[in-house]
């Protein structure tokens, strides 16, 4: 079985999965697809609404694409998505360019924290990027809590940010574009690049790698950073296009959704495109579910969950032969 | 008592094996020769029920046990832990129980290993292929596959598995053996079974082969009976040979050259851990070690070299790891040369191939020689230390012996090697 089919079999699992569970509870499942659907790509506006939910669940998709390529297990997106957001509004009042640029410095600093770890200390960077990703949230509650703070001292929450994204049509920011440049640079990187199968090589087989004479230390601590850059980014471009100011819950899971992005993208960076939009989709029309049929929004963390377990099944399958 | 009809099985667009049927019956030994990619392995995979046959149909007569080329071992694990591993359903024991039971288990193999309590990762090469046979006996199997059993043990402890090979096939066992070393095929084998290009090419009784007519029939190109050094010397270029018996430090010194001498070639002694990349591309591979990467190019670099080197493979983008043993040495070697280094570090060069690989692989190193590279070869094959060496010197526990002329070190090896001198 081809890994785009498999990839395919998951995304449809899943909603039927949630179209079976929708049953048991007594909702119609074909009402609540048509929900799903209608809200999230049947109209202008909601099609708007799912490319902005997109676009940060394409640049932490990318960000773990490019960790899990090269072996690093990266789960540190959303502390990395918070650092490149804090860092962006510090960085807001010399423009919006400059600011992008203060977030992925953040987030590869932040994940360069877990390889530094890795590097002397032999620390496992599944914990340690976990353990930073707390660290980075009760950072941005201090921020908004303390020296961040928005000047009316009203809300926890910052003031606006000095620069913003250009808006491209109504609604829609020009972090569409940025993102999507993005999945063309990191496919560009992958597989067009020494660096990039040098990566891929260290991810496969670390041994043979080395033997090779790549420099596995280095080359993992590399990819680790530019993960954490491009979560950076999705952090930064969040802020300039999105939210405009920081609060509590700013990062709203983007950085673990972008595992299960990764993961259904089967780890290519074009494939990453489509599955961002299908978990944007799937965000988008689980707040719809929630507005007008009381259905948790809770259904979108369930969908993606199925997805990764459908893989493991899938991949099992087309091993299995 | 196993039967194979019409077996076929393909990798990719490549047919591994190809059409074959195979009777082996009680207690008769088997060898089944061929070159690196002739489909032997595949064939005995399929036959032990590991993949399934794409045609054609597997009748055995009870169990079928195959024994790895690469050890199926959990290294951290003792001997007595990897013996319990495979019993089935759940069970109370103690550390004590399941030692008297690997005890008994190595007692009625007829195998001697000491001290069951050791891990394995402690074991040398030979103990731990030891261990694998057992696994595989103390399953009783009707059918006993061996796959290079004899590549990594002295010639000691080759005797002693052909006595418990005879053993097991007095016994009713039917026991196919894989093997490069056609002296060892004639040795203990009653039939013999040669494979080419994924097809039976040729059986015979052991009884009218000979080593000759055999390597013909496995290679078609025909074979000179005798070697001799071939390329003559022009420029400095010395060939040095490490010799031991496994385990006996040159694992440890392959890895400090690797990281003292990164500009060196660098022939690790196992191909599939530390040497191919599986699943990246032939042209991947090969590029490793370039300063740039481009796909196209790489792809036409590649097809030269499969060329050059006749490496048996589908075209650049087939995944290495589909590459049969010999093709992927051919890979790394081809890797590793190409730059023209200046210094070469080859750890077990040939391990596992079969004579026409050999044969390049040797003509290679003598070629590099002769351009003036300086070679250190580590070898556990005393004929190819003998063959290729200027000077031979001896590892033992760590340390090296002097240096030796291949005169003075055919008379005190043997000693050296077992650390008596």
């Amino acid at each position: 079985m081809s890994r785009v089919l498999s990839a395919v079999l998951a995304a449809v699992a899943a909603l039927l999965l949630l179209a079976i569970t929708a049953a048991l509870f007594g909702h119609s499942p074909l009402a609540l697809l048509s929900i799903l659907v209608r809200s999230s790509v049947g109209s202008r506006f909601a099609l708007e609404g799912t490319l902005l939910k997109s676009v940060p669940l394409l640049l932490t998709g990318l960000s773990v694409v490019i960790a899990f390529r090269a072996g690093v297990w990266n789960i540190g997106g959303e502390g990395q998505f918070i650092v490149g957001a804090l860092a962006a509004l510090v960085a807001s009042r010399f423009g919006a360019i400059a600011s992008l640029l203060a977030a992925m410095l953040a987030g590869a600093a932040w994940a360069s924290i877990a390889s530094a770890m890795r590097l002397w200390r032999n620390a496992p960077e599944v914990l340690t990027t976990i353990l930073l990703n707390f660290t980075a949230i009760h950072l941005l509650g201090w921020s908004v809590n303390g020296p961040l703070r928005e000047h009316a001292a009203q809300y926890p929450q910052t003031d606006l940010a000095a620069a913003t994204l250009p808006p491209l049509a109504s609604g829609v920011h020009s972090g569409v574009l940025l993102a999507l440049a993005a999945s063309v640079a990191v496919w560009w990187m992958l597989y067009r690049t020494m660096e990039g199968l040098r990566l891929r090589a260290t991810g496969f087989n670390p041994f043979a790698a080395r033997w090779a004479g790549i420099r596995v230390g280095s080359q993992l601590a590399r990819a680790m950073a530019i993960s954490g850059a491009v979560a950076g980014l999705a952090g930064g471009i969040e802020l300039l296009g999105v939210t405009h100011r920081l609060f509590e819950r700013f990062a709203a899971g983007y950085g673990y959704s972008g595992i299960a992005v990764a993961l259904l993208a089967q780890l290519h960076p074009l494939a990453t495109i489509a599955s961002a939009f299908f978990f944007g989709a799937l965000v988008t029309g689980a707040g719809e579910l929630q507005r007008t049929a009381d259905i948790s929004a809770g259904v979108a963390t369930f969908g993606q969950a199925v997805v990764i377990l459908m893989l493991i099944v899938m991949d099992h399958v087309r091993t299995a032969r | 008592m196993i039967q194979l009809a019409h077996v076929t099985r393909t990798y990719g667009a490549t047919r591994a094996v190809d059409d074959v049927s195979l009777r082996i019956e009680r207690g008769e030994i088997v060898a089944l020769v061929g070159e690196n990619g002739a489909g032997k392995t595949t064939l005995m995979r399929v036959a032990a029920g590991e993949i399934a046959a794409d045609a054609g149909t597997v009748a055995a007569g009870g169990r079928v046990e195959l024994v790895h080329q690469h050890f199926m071992l959990v290294n951290q694990l003792t001997i007595a832990e990897n013996l319990a591993l495979p019993h089935p359903g759940f069970r109370f024991t103690t550390r004590r129980g399941i030692e008297r039971e690997a005890e008994q288990t190595i007692a009625a193999s007829g195998i001697e290993l000491r001290d069951v309590a050791r891990r394995v990762a402690e074991l040398s090469v030979g103990e731990r292929s030891k261990l694998e046979l057992i696994k595989a006996i103390a399953r009783k199997p009707a059918t006993l596959i061996l796959d290079e059993p004899t590549s990594v043990l002295t010639p000691t402890e080759t005797e002693e598995l052909f006595r418990v090979m005879r053993r097991l096939a007095d016994a009713g066992t039917a026991v196919v053996f894989i093997s490069h070393k056609l002296p060892e095929v004639l040795a203990i084998a009653q039939r013999i079974v040669v494979m080419r290009n994924g097809r039976v090419v040729a059986e015979s009784r052991a009884a009218e082969a000979n080593v000759v007519s055999l390597a013909n029939t496995m290679t078609q190109s025909p074979f000179p009976p005798s070697g001799g050094k071939g390329v003559e010397r022009r420029r400095g270029g010395e060939i040095l040979a490490i010799v031991g018996v496994a385990g006996n430090g040159q694992a440890e010194l392959a890895a400090k050259l690797r990281d003292e001498q990164p500009n060196a070639a660098h022939i690790p002694e196992d191909r599939t851990r530390d040497g191919i990349i599986a699943e990246l591309t032939i042209a991947e591979n090969l590029a490793l070690r370039n300063e740039r990467w481009n796909p196209r190019d790489a792809a036409r670099h590649a097809e030269r070299t499969i060329a050059l080197y006749s490496i048996r493979a589908s075209g650049p983008l087939q995944r290495a790891g589909d590459l049969s043993g010999g093709n992927q040495q051919k890979v790394i070697l081809a890797r590793e040369l190409e730059r023209r280094p200046k210094t070469i570090v080859a750890a077990e060069p040939t391990r596992g191939l079969d004579i026409e690989a050999t044969r390049f692989v040797h003509e290679q190193l003598r070629a590099e020689a002769a351009n003036g590279a300086s070679i250190l070869l580590i070898t556990s094959d005393l004929d190819e230390a003998f063959a290729l060496a200027d000077a031979i010197q001896v590892i033992y526990r760590g340390r090296l012996s002097e240096r030796l002329s291949p005169a003075e070190a055919s008379e005190k090896i043997g000693r050296l090697m077992a650390g008596v001198a």
